[in-house]
């Protein structure tokens, strides 16, 4: 443990709590207005990227609490069936705990493919559940596109982490 | 310290099945009462509304910046279509002004009622809905500026959806988009009747129109007024496809680009009920009095 170097420095408590805000961060990211055609429909799901990163770097820095209250401001934002993100993002995070030891040293592009397949598992969840919860099929193209983006965007929301990762938490 | 790690354990050990538990229970309810977590969402939305607001600026900023590099790449076409535009709009204005003075000579005749007098207030979309579940928008206008559930949101173009959860300083608009959102409407012509519904694509579709309808592209659509949401007349689409006897209206207002709406009150109060007390209306921010 390390705790003693972080608690010279002063600031480990505010440190550890840097998953957890850029969490909260993205989460406003994805929901903020951008107008840009059909963007609100396959909106990149930042929230679950954020998630694979920390639980994968440092997992016991973003409690199930954490990962759960962050979920249910999506579903209150968003105005989505309340529960749904809180439990996607719940099981995502205990997925990724149980493989985490195949990312946690490897170079980005594996880490990058892992997150694929999670998002695919990720979408192809949510819209089964909002198919069954709306008694219709979701529009399948939407959550394919949802998919791509979510995986282009993640070497950019990656990269973002990982240098908050190295100015705020070395110490900790 | 040393009791406080095995409780500290345990609760580590039953948070997730626990916090798992509640996420489908929070499910399951709001599925059976879908008014049960409205008091939690409208109560949410506005301790986010002032954030949400402010950080919605800098992004119409940088909205407005990429269009306008956009506008001035096309200034030149542009100008030619306007002027194009403006020369047809002025014979308009003159057939309207004709039509105008024409139907207030009628209606005097007649002795018609006159419509109620229409209020509004602006309000700019500080939230959009991510992902696919649902085609809903907040804006930063609540109760303390007038805003009812069952109004219409509209822009310059036409119809945007009604207004289904009110807050205090802010409200929550269902698109027409929307898998839940139904409206009576009519074709502007022969003035058919059909239910405008939407199922989560950008084109929603006309039901129960009447079995041997004309309806064909290009149709326009309006409400009707059936219901008494919204009032008739005010423009919503246009039919943009006729496939295997589904109709599907592309809507006139830019759902996907919306940033201030227009929340009207007719004065109608409808048939939805209003499960949050309006409180009194104020004379908020934007609220605005216009004759008919």
């Amino acid at each position: 443990m390390r705790t003693g170097t972080a608690a010279r420095r002063g600031d480990w408590s505010a440190a550890k709590s840097v998953p957890t805000a850029t969490t909260f961060l993205l989460l406003i990211a994805a929901v903020l207005p951008f107008r840009v055609p059909d963007y609100a429909t396959v909106t990149p799901l930042f929230v679950l990227a954020a998630i694979y990163y920390w639980t994968i770097y440092r997992p016991e820095l973003l409690p199930p609490l954490a990962v759960f209250v962050s979920g249910l401001t999506l579903d209150l934002l968003t105005g989505a069936p309340l529960g749904v993100s809180s439990l996607l993002l719940l099981l995502a995070r205990t997925l990724v705990l149980t493989q985490r030891r195949f990312f946690v040293d490897r170079l980005f592009p594996f880490v990058w493919g892992g997150f694929t397949l999670l998002a695919a598992a990720a979408i192809a969840f949510l819209w089964l559940l909002g198919s069954l919860l709306e008694g219709a099929m979701l529009d399948m193209r939407a959550a394919a596109l949802q998919w791509v983006l979510t995986v282009a965007c993640f070497p950019a929301v990656g990269y973002l982490l990982m240098r908050i990762q190295r100015a705020f938490m070395s110490a900790v | 310290m040393r009791l406080a790690v095995p409780v500290k354990a345990i609760g580590q050990r039953f948070a997730l099945p626990i916090l798992v538990l509640a996420s489908v229970t929070m499910i399951v309810l709001g599925k059976a009462d879908t008014l049960l977590f409205e008091r939690v969402r409208t109560a949410f939305a506005d301790v986010a509304a002032p954030l949400l607001g402010a950080l919605s600026q800098p992004v119409a900023a940088f909205d407005s910046v990429v269009e306008r590099a956009h506008d001035v790449l096309g200034l030149y076409s542009e100008n030619a279509r306007l002027r194009e535009d403006n020369a047809r709009l002025l014979q308009w204005e003159q057939v309207a002004q004709q039509l105008g003075t024409e139907n207030a000579r009628l209606r005097e005749l007649l002795k018609l009622t006159p419509d109620p007098a229409v209020s509004f207030v602006s309000a700019r979309v500080i939230a959009n809905s991510g992902g696919s579940f649902v085609r809903s928008v907040l804006v930063d206008a609540g109760s303390r500026d007038g805003v009812l559930r069952g109004q219409a949101a509209i822009t310059g173009e036409g119809l945007v959806g009604r207004i289904t959860d009110v807050g205090d300083r802010a409200a929550r608009v269902l698109l027409l988009t929307d898998l839940n959102s139904r409206v009576p409407v009519a074709l502007d012509g022969s003035r058919e009747r059909a239910v405008l519904a939407g199922d989560n694509s950008d084109r929603p579709r006309l039901l129960y129109l009447p079995l041997r309808s004309e309806v064909k592209v290009g149709d326009r659509i309006v409400t009707s007024g059936n219901g008494g949401i919204f009032p008739p007349g005010l423009p919503v689409g246009v039919v943009a496809a006729i496939e295997d006897g589904i109709v599907r209206v592309e809507p006139f207002a830019e759902l996907s680009r919306l940033d201030f709406l227009r929340i009207v009150n007719y004065g109608l109060n409808g048939v939805l009920p209003q499960p949050v007390m309006p409180r009194p209306a104020k004379p908020g921010r934007g609220a605005a009095r216009e004759a008919p």
